[in-house]
């Protein structure tokens, strides 16, 4: 072997070939959505399992929307949210409080020779769900009783008034086809058995999601011929590349929205989806350092929330006041306590506690960091020494939970975001008694609370609904567990050129974005 | 020549053994119901039954080490968690990626370094050499992920030259190379840095043996001294370096593979890692190890069937 191959010559011409090549498609995936009718999205992952009973949820949810049959789906009406029904189904009504009937619209077939559409695949699909890994979302359903080929009756075993909202607007309101389904083996992953949607799905793992138009859809047609959801699992890679052009609409971090919003970069809109996230910091009420309520309540008093959203979150979000979202039923303008750092050391002064030092753990998320930091400031301030303890999110999200160790006993202070549904009872389900050393962290209980939740459940009046989750965050603010922070928004940057429609949980309904 | 072979076949085995009971042992030494962290809190209690026979949890640890050392001699890895896809197929999907950005990275820092460091070599004090060695040094600083997010804002964001995101299109070549350009410009250019300073260290030292005297008073031309005969004996440590560069390069295309949403098995692995999805995890760290296990052992090969006197002394 000679080495005379890396001679200067070859070096320039394999270089300048590299280059060239490089250099010569430069432009590509430019181009805005309108042109050719292509949409380019962003996934924040690959779709593991279609499968509406064992999904994962999110961007699972989002390829559902296109491909399978919904009865129901979500409409803005100002700040808040209804539901209207689909293209799928010509009539969807309460008849009393525990049943809803609904026809289906004919003629809507499956993919692959699966015929079309019939209510057997509602009670097929719904019947499933009750046995799922999501089978929570169908606790109130009974049955579904078929009246007819196209017509059918959804059963619920007591009044529960955001079914329609909560289950049949959401992924888990997905309709599977029967035959294809049980041909698949009765579960199916990474490919929709048959499809009955504007879309159909196909999938290159680790790089995009594309949905092209469906041949055999003859429902109201998508403003998009064809949709492609690129692989992008960091949102800050993906603002990158919606600026480069290469995307059309990406979700926006804090610090990017309030860039944005500071300067909006031309030919660019925000859409909100929804802020139906709760951010909080928990306090184990069982641990010795916090049995005692004052030492709870001072930390309440100490901590400056204002503070936290315009130095960790740009002021891009909303104070929060409890754990119902703005917007949703029950959603409080105030709550019990309020930032007064003299209130808090005649507290701590009270307890006669001294020298108390606390252990604070977060995600290892930047907003979350700069909020432990402002957190940790203010009780310095009223003499406790908090000590921040970031986490990867595996052993975040078990830390509480009992069957996953013995963490939960040394939790102290932690701060925590869930994400719910557009109705408040999907909130407080976690902090409910038997959710103690499950999700309810802080680890009180109070029979008043779960005598609410009941209630809550199957009261279908609205205003005393929204009493019963009022008081149900009131009894929250009591505990002296809780210091509410804020309710961070969905939202994306998009070009002007298209219109967004998004759940308010955030989840995009690529079908129904137009150009504009 | 096939003594040493076997000798570093079975060493290399040794390695794979010990990464295979380290990544089995990860799975265990994580606190909690192993089905239930792999599955989630969500999962029905049939799931968990159905993923503990699956993964044999219910069986002694000894028999359970067995069964997977068995599959993975067999090829057999297991099914990622969620999805039940074979992890083959999975990694089989990703791995062409990880490898064309590794070895374009390495490759085109080759193709630079090298000749970067003859020149400075060969005109110590110079201003190529001073200039070489100032770029080398700053390059070796500056980290790949940092380089990654520069090139993205500069021929992405700014000029629009390059894509910024994604592996390009199927079937498209020309495409797919174009997204290749900046993630391996960013993992490369340490090692341009690191080689240049390499080679020409090296070829300072050999610039000065007898035989290289010795050829010149021959008359031969300086160009046939330094490829010829200086330069061929100065890259053999290059050959190791770069043989242990590829290890490094498998770290720095995560960063690659996340920040321009590439597909490849370090982000593969990274994701997974955040999933708690431990099948993928495991099939990745393993073919990540045994490729680098390989570069290694090739580049001594090379260099034992480049240096006689390494021949000879096997």
């Amino acid at each position: 072997m000679t080495l005379t191959n890396t001679t200067r010559r070859t070096f320039l011409t394999s270089a300048a070939a590299l280059g060239a090549a490089g250099f010569f498609p430069g432009g590509v995936g430019m181009l805005r959505a309108q042109e050719g009718q292509v949409l380019n999205l962003r996934l924040d992952g690959d779709n593991s399992i279609l499968d509406p009973g064992y999904m994962v949820g999110g961007t699972e949810i989002e390829a559902q929307k296109q491909c399978l049959p919904f009865l129901a789906e979500y409409v803005r009406d100002g700040d808040t949210f209804s539901w209207q029904p689909t293209a799928y189904v010509t009539r969807l009504e309460y008849v009393d409080d525990t049943h809803i009937e609904f026809e289906l619209a004919p003629g809507l077939v499956w993919s692959g020779g699966h015929g079309t559409l019939k209510a057997s695949d509602v009670a097929y699909s719904y019947a499933r769900m009750k046995d799922s890994e999501w089978s929570g979302y169908f606790d109130a359903l009974e049955t579904v009783e078929v009246t007819g080929e196209l017509t059918g009756t959804l059963v619920l075993n007591k009044p529960f008034a955001p079914f329609i909202m909560v289950t049949l607007c959401h992924g888990p309101g997905a309709i599977v086809c029967e035959a294809a389904t049980e041909a698949a083996g009765g579960r199916f992953t990474t490919e929709f058995p048959a499809v009955c949607g504007p879309y159909t799905y196909s999938a290159t793992p680790g790089q995009r999601a594309v949905f092209e138009k469906n041949p055999e859809w003859t429902g109201p047609a998508p403003g998009f011929d064809r949709v492609v959801c690129h692989v992008i699992t960091e949102v800050q890679a993906a603002e990158l590349a919606y600026e480069a052009g290469e995307i059309d609409c990406t979700e926006l971090g804090p610090d990017s929205l309030a860039r944005y919003s500071n300067e909006m970069p031309e030919g660019t809109a925000i859409t909100t989806a929804g802020q139906l996230q709760y951010m909080w910091m928990g306090m184990n009420t069982q641990h010795p350092k916090l049995q005692d309520i004052r030492v709870r309540q001072a930390i309440q008093h100490a901590v400056d929330v204002d503070s936290i959203l315009a130095g960790a979150f740009a002021g891009t979000s909303a104070k929060s006041h409890g754990i119902v979202c703005p917007g949703l039923l029950g959603a409080r303008s105030d709550h019990g306590y309020s930032y007064d750092p003299a209130k808090a050391r005649e507290l701590m002064a009270e307890s006669g506690v001294t020298g108390l030092e606390l252990t604070l753990r977060t995600l290892n998320w930047q907003e979350r960091l700069l909020t432990a930091q402002i957190i940790q400031a203010n009780l310095a301030a009223i003499g406790i020494t908090v000590n921040i303890l970031p986490m990867e999110s595996g052993p975040f999200w078990e830390m509480g939970m009992e069957e996953a160790g013995d963490t939960w006993q040394d939790l102290e202070l932690w701060i925590m975001r869930f994400a719910t549904v557009p109705d408040p009872y999907e909130a407080t389900q976690w902090f409910v008694g038997d959710q103690v050393g499950v999700w309810n962290w802080e680890r009180w209980t109070s029979e008043e609370f779960d005598s609410l939740y009941d209630q809550g459940l199957s009261e279908t009046d609205t205003a005393k609904r929204e009493a019963i989750y009022v008081r149900m965050q009131e009894i929250m603010d009591e505990t002296g567990a809780y210091v509410w922070i804020n309710h961070e928004p969905e939202t994306y940057a998009h070009s002007t050129d298209i219109e967004v429609v998004a759940a308010p949980s955030g989840e995009l309904n690529y079908h129904r974005f137009k150009p504009v | 020549m096939i003594i040493y072979l076997m000798k570093r076949l079975g060493l290399a085995a040794i390695v794979v053994m010990a990464v295979l009971l380290l990544l089995f042992s990860m799975l265990h030494m994580i606190p909690g119901n192993p089905a239930i962290l792999a599955l989630g809190t969500r999962a029905t209690p049939e799931a968990i039954a159905e993923y503990t026979a699956r993964m044999h949890l219910d069986e002694p640890v000894l028999t359970q080490f067995v069964y997977f050392l068995g599959s993975a001699l067999q090829g057999d890895l297991g099914q990622d968690v969620f999805s039940n896809r074979a992890v083959v197929d999975i990694i089989g999907e990703r791995i062409g990626f990880s490898l064309a950005l590794i070895c374009t990275g390495m490759g085109w820092a080759v193709l630079l370094g090298v000749p970067l460091g003859c020149l400075a070599a060969v005109r110590p004090g110079s201003w190529v050499d001073r200039v070489t060695g100032v770029f080398s040094v700053g390059m070796i600083a500056v980290p790949s992920f940092l380089v990654s997010i520069w090139a993205l804002l500069l021929f992405s964001l700014e000029l629009r030259w390059l894509p910024a995101i994604g592996a390009g299109e199927p079937g498209d070549f020309a495409d797919q190379l174009s997204h290749l350009v900046l993630p391996a410009f960013a993992i490369g250019l340490g090692w341009v840095g690191y080689l240049a300073r390499m080679v020409r260290a090296s070829m300072l030292e050999v610039m000065g043996e007898p035989y290289i005297r010795s050829a010149r008073a021959f008359g031969l031309t300086p160009r046939r001294v330094v490829l010829g005969y200086a330069l061929r004996v100065a890259i053999l440590p290059t050959i190791t370096l770069i043989g242990m560069g590829f290890g490094g390069l498998i770290s720095s295309a995560v960063f690659a593979e996340i920040i321009f949403a590439r597909p490849g098995v370090g982000k593969m692995i990274f994701d997974a890692v955040s999933d708690r999805n431990f099948p993928i995890v495991q099939g990745g760290v393993l073919v990540a190890t045994g490729f680098y296990i390989l570069v290694v052992l090739m580049s001594d090969l090379l260099i034992a069937w480049l240096d006689p006197r390494v021949r000879s002394s096997l």
